[in-house]
């Protein structure tokens, strides 16, 4: 430890909020005690511009280099003192943020003089891992302004657009020899039951595409390889054997999705009158080419059977163990119908579906439907309709709910409503990128909620049918919207990510390519002789390296083994086996532990919390040090599944929870004494029932 | 600064939109008419179809909002007037005033504890949510200050016992009042936060384009249907939310409003209304209902697996990435789904129980059906402030009152003028993930704008 490491601690008052319960007079003396602290002082209201203003001054006139700050919660106010630690010309990462409000006053109302005790406490451990703390920065990593475009469908399109129209580059990776994608191969599209041919705006958008500048586009290529990460991707295309590279900062996936051929099912390949409701689009082009509307005679394509009855069966392969719905169906099946009964309005159709999702606008499209005598009939989950062919006509027997009774249609064309799945590639392109896809054959997102339109890792978005199957709008709307999240980084030319970051040793590293695995951002980059290193712009700290390497040599700037070690040391220094060590992660458990303090939950007073980023950052070491040292109990507490601050933290901690349990036994100590909990910020009676269960249980 | 832009409505929507467009670099007014930021998602206790916890996953987003140096939020505000003037909008704005000075109040809750009326919640309703007359909207709020309730400072809650009830003087002519127990409370504090003279206040700025996100509202069942209005123990599924909600006003107890028991046999009938006559229900599907119901039935389950949940619906609505799954998972917990719409509601007149009468729509048969809680999924619609915003900005509602957008094929999120912009529940039912979306894009095509 530096010789030259000078404290100072700031105890608030928070008016009569913390000064109404705990001593703080005496806990600003007991602080003056600790070593390497050369002030204390007391704030009625720390965060009031006056006292910040005081704060700046004593940390000059002390010459102070480590800020302990005790008062109400890192969750709201650490920003604000990190920004005065910063203005008094202390590095921010050199402050300490202990909690005396919601952890000590509001949650031991009625017991002034523990409630004192545990302050001193908090602060004692505070002030323990001040003196260890070293400097941090946040860290740039520049972003130029390309951005590659992989797939050229309308949201591909949209996408690309979007970011050529603000001067950056885009650049179009089609796998197909034409732009378009899904609406080369639909008739129209409608909204509202207005209609558009979908040739019409692929010509428009095309030709918008082919006009700018700033959008090149490669049909007809395939991804041979992608190196690097934000900022600095390089890619290998191959177009017609030749192979070129393009340097580019960012990714947008918009590979869109294709139908399922529904082989074997209802006759389909079999026979020529059974289709797909693509096939059926392609169909209706046909027809319509050179009509508006009127009596069309219609003919299966090929033959000359005419076609008067068409019956449809929506939910095929859909909403089944497999595979959801299909989202698109259900107005597919009742605009196309519509497209035939435009056609020639006598011809008979049936649609046969289990349950109809048509909401808002295409209701009117379904009132329309019903309106020229389509006909609606609708069939129980477990009771598909079944098809015989008799005397060569197609029959089709279902049974009909809301009637109640069993129905059989003669029908000339039986179109399928089949699902979809990701396209063609998408499992090289997840190789590529390092990203993942669900069971369906989708992209997944980072979060199904909160980010919709990018991965876990920075720079790659995500965006369209790529991702689910989703209507034209939506897929134009989730083309711009990823065209934005791609060009954050590029209008401000670099990311900044906190200085909360990995740290490798490469001394005693021993190239087991665990961290690389284990990373959920893919930060941690290896080269050919498996050496990792750490992109600091993509780490976001949660720490999960750190706790799974087994040579212990990656360390977490602000989250240090040792800093932590030193608070579990601090915090058991006297009367250990009073005491309760819980790590807490930053977000939702100590969001419940706040919830606790802010409605008043009171619990006993024998927890002794130390803030993690991610319960993945506690290691089985730091629970053990606990236990070595005479601890009640210890408790991890991360986020409720499934929420993670960084995706799946919870999960390695819990696992690792585990494995504690099995070595702490091993130790003669008792694993019964380790618990987790998971609680979501919203869970402050979750929180302090553990309190109160484990102090019962363990004293 | 002419180079920013006005989103209005601070909802899921609007806070990503807002989050988008100041990470670009462009300077962001984030307004909305509420005391905090956050929306019906910030209501919410769960979400579909992961269950993440909803306030877990907003509040950060809430809190990079508020310390973001490109976004300012002026809560309590309202759209007053918009002039487009050589492509750019003037607007004027009203803060109503909190009675509050938000830069010395800490959200300590020192007011809260020494006001002595409590009233009924607004967004609570029937399951009994009580505030204060000064109080925090919720804990997390952004940004974290209290409220005093106008109709107090303005002396009308005198009758329900509200403090400054010897007071002669008229309130609005008095600058400093030293008697009402709120400001006594908080000078106790030392700081001198709650300023019951302030005034409303005017605000006017200039912006290059507007992002409406004024979201979702639930739609309240019409009068006495399905015995809403006559019955306790009848509530939207809104009101079920905040019960299960650990921070709603049960703490996240399901009990009923009759007696305050736990209810063990709960039923939710679904497309409540939908289809009846103008006035008495909502025209169209709503979409995000049934997975809601998936939610609160397999929420419901966990807290406590003998609860029996009964589904009553018609047509299944599970379209997004995931639903279906969802929707299994809660057959899988053994939640029962009969497709049916209960057509009668009787009130068993001891017990407080609800007797449903329905047509099972599979069999055919007339049957019965006790519950202690019946839920109605009255579906969303408009919001009622969209008319005069609507006016506000000379744009155009659809017949329905919910925006419209000048093309939704050609130019989604556009409306009849350019470079004012739609996003989430302001076209229509919409779940969180497309509100993002659309946010997103709605950003993009704002900063876009020159």
């Amino acid at each position: 430890m530096s010789k030259d490491v000078r404290v100072g601690v700031f105890v608030c008052d928070c008016g009569t909020n913390i000064a109404g319960v705990v001593n703080v007079p005496e806990v600003v003396e007991y602080a003056k005690t600790l070593d390497y602290v050369v002030v204390a002082d007391e704030g009625k209201w720390s965060c009031s511009v006056d006292y910040l203003t005081k704060l700046q001054g004593l940390i000059k006139e002390h010459d102070v280099n480590r800020v302990v700050v005790a008062s109400c919660t890192p969750r709201t106010h650490e920003p604000l003192f990190k920004r005065a630690t910063k203005d008094a010309g202390v590095n921010p990462y050199l402050l300490e943020f202990v909690s005396i409000r919601e952890q000590v006053s509001w949650v031991h109302m009625k017991e002034p003089e523990i409630a004192t005790e545990k302050a001193k406490d908090l602060i004692k451990m505070g002030v323990a891992k001040a003196t260890l703390l070293e400097e941090g920065q946040e860290i740039k990593l520049p972003v130029k302004t390309d951005c590659m475009v992989i797939g050229g469908g309308i949201a591909g399109m949209n996408a690309a657009l979007h970011i050529a129209d603000q001067g950056f580059n885009a650049f179009i990776v089609e796998k197909e020899p034409q732009l378009g994608g899904l609406l080369n191969h639909i008739c129209f599209i409608s909204h509202d039951n207005h209609k558009i041919q979908s040739a019409e705006i692929l010509k428009k958008k095309i030709d918008e595409i082919e006009a700018h500048p700033n959008v090149k586009v490669y049909t007809s290529a395939q991804i041979e390889e992608v190196d690097g990460y934000i900022g600095n991707y390089t890619v290998t295309l191959s177009t017609n054997g030749t192979n070129r590279k393009l340097d580019i900062s960012t990714i947008i996936v918009a590979t869109g999705m294709k139908e399922i051929e529904p082989e074997g099912q209802f006759e389909y390949g079999n026979d020529s009158r059974v289709v797909t409701q693509l096939q059926l689009e392609k169909l209706i082009g046909a027809w319509n080419a050179g009509h508006e509307t009127g009596n069309v005679e219609l003919h299966i394509p090929n033959t000359n059977l005419p076609i008067k009855d068409v019956a449809v069966i929506n939910c095929v392969n859909s909403k089944n163990e497999s595979r959801g719905c299909c989202h698109v169906g259900c107005h597919n099946s009742v605009k196309n119908a519509i497209a035939l009964k435009t056609l020639n309005k006598d011809i008979r159709i049936h649609i046969l579906y289990r349950d109809l999702s048509m909401i808002k606008e295409e209701g009117k499209a379904l009132e329309e439907a019903k309106r020229l005598g389509v006909k609606f009939l609708r069939f129980p989950d477990d009771q598909y309709p079944e098809m015989k062919k008799e005397n060569g006509n197609l029959k089709l027997k279902v049974y009909d709910i809301l009637l109640g009774k069993e129905f059989e249609i003669t029908t000339d064309l039986l179109v399928l409503t089949t699902g979809f799945t990701g396209n063609d590639g998408v499992d090289e392109i997840k190789g590529h990128l390092k990203v993942s896809t669900n069971s369906e054959g989708f992209f997944q997102e980072s979060h199904v909620k909160l980010g919709p339109l990018e991965f876990p890792a920075d720079g790659i978005a995500l965006c369209g049918c790529a991702k689910t199957p989703t209507s034209f709008k939506e897929s134009c709307e989730e083309g711009i919207g990823a065209a934005m999240r791609a060009s954050i980084p590029m209008k401000n030319g670099y990311i900044e990510a906190d200085g909360i970051v990995a740290d490798i040793d490469l001394e005693d590293c021993n190239q087991c390519g665990l961290c690389f695995e284990r990373c959920p951002y893919n930060a941690i980059q290896v080269d050919d002789d498996k050496q990792p290193e750490v992109v600091k712009a993509l780490c976001k700290g949660c720490g999960l390296c750190s706790a799974d390497c087994p040579k212990e040599c990656i360390s977490i700037v602000h989250y240090t083994d040792e800093q932590i070690i030193a608070q579990v040391e601090a915090a058991l220094a006297e009367n250990s086996e009073e005491k309760i060590i819980g790590f807490v992660c930053h977000w939702c458990a100590l969001g419940g532990v706040d919830m606790a303090g802010v409605s008043r939950l009171q619990y006993p007073p024998n927890a002794r919390l130390i803030r993690v980023m991610c319960s993945a950052r506690v290691s089985i070491k730091m629970i053990q040090r606990a236990f070595d040292l005479g601890v009640a109990g210890v408790l991890v507490a991360g986020c409720e599944f499934p929420t993670c601050h960084y995706i799946s933290g919870n999960y390695a901690a819990e696992t690792r929870v585990r494995r504690a349990k099995r070595k702490l036994a091993k130790k003669g100590y008792d694993p019964d004494k380790l618990w987790n909990v998971w609680c979501s910020a919203a869970d402050g009676p979750k929180f302090a029932n553990t309190m109160r269960e484990m102090v019962k249980q363990f004293l | 600064m002419n180079d920013s832009i006005l989103v209005i409505g601070g909802g899921i929507a609007g806070i990503n939109c807002a989050l988008n467009a100041a990470k670009y670099g462009t300077k962001v007014y984030l307004v909305d008419d509420t005391a905090s930021i956050g929306g019906m998602m910030a209501r919410l206790d769960k979400t579909f179809p992961t269950n993440d916890c909803s306030i877990c996953i907003e509040a950060p987003q809430m809190f990079d909002v508020d310390n973001h140096e490109n976004i300012e939020i002026l809560t309590n505000t309202e759209v007053r007037k918009v002039k487009k003037v050589n492509g750019k909008f003037k607007v004027k704005l009203m803060k109503r005033a909190k009675y509050v000075d938000e830069e010395k109040c800490t959200g300590c809750g020192a007011c809260v504890e020494a006001c002595p009326v409590s009233i009924p919640d607004e967004m609570d309703g029937k399951v009994g949510g009580v505030r204060k007359l000064v109080s925090m909207p919720f804990p997390q709020a952004v940004p974290n200050v209290v409220s005093v309730d106008p109709q107090c400072r303005h002396g009308e809650m005198r009758k329900d016992g509200a403090c400054i009830g010897d007071c002669v003087v008229d309130c609005s002519q008095c600058r400093e009042c030293p008697i009402a127990l709120c400001v006594k409370a908080c000078e106790k504090e030392g700081k001198k936060a709650i300023t019951l003279w302030q005034a409303n206040k005017n605000l006017n700025f200039e912006v290059k384009s507007i992002v409406v996100a004024t979201g979702i509202t639930n739609a309240k069942p019409a009068g006495d249907l399905l015995g809403y209005d006559v019955y306790e123990n009848v509530i939207t599924n809104v009101q079920f939310e905040r019960l299960m909600n650990a921070g709603g006003p049960t703490a996240g107890e399901v009990i009923r409003p009759s007696d305050k028991k736990h209810a063990k046999k709960i039923a939710w009938i679904q497309c409540a209304g939908r289809g009846l006559a103008e006035g008495r229900g909502v025209p169209y599907c709503s979409k995000i209902c049934c997975m809601i119901a998936a939610k609160q039935t397999i929420i419901t389950k966990e807290h406590d697996p003998s609860v029996e949940t009964t589904i009553f619906y018609n047509d299944l609505k599970a379209y997004g990435k995931g639903f279906w799954g969802f929707y299994q998972k809660a057959v899988d917990n053994g939640v029962r789904y009969v497709r049916a719409r209960p057509y009668e509601v009787f009130e068993e007149p001891e017990s407080k129980n609800l007797t449903l009468q329905y047509e099972d729509l599979e069999t055919g048969e007339l049957l019965k059906k006790e519950v202690e809680l019946l839920v109605l999924s009255t579906g969303i619609i408009p919001n009622t402030r969209n008319k005069k915003l609507a006016k506000a900005l000379k744009i155009e509602l659809d017949h329905l009152g919910f925006f419209k957008e000048k093309d939704p094929l050609i130019s989604p999120l556009e409306t009849n003028v350019d470079g004012i912009y739609l996003c989430g529940g302001s076209m229509g039912p919409i779940d969180i993930a497309e509100s993002v979306v659309q946010a997103c894009a709605a950003a993009m095509k704002a900063v876009l704008r020159n």
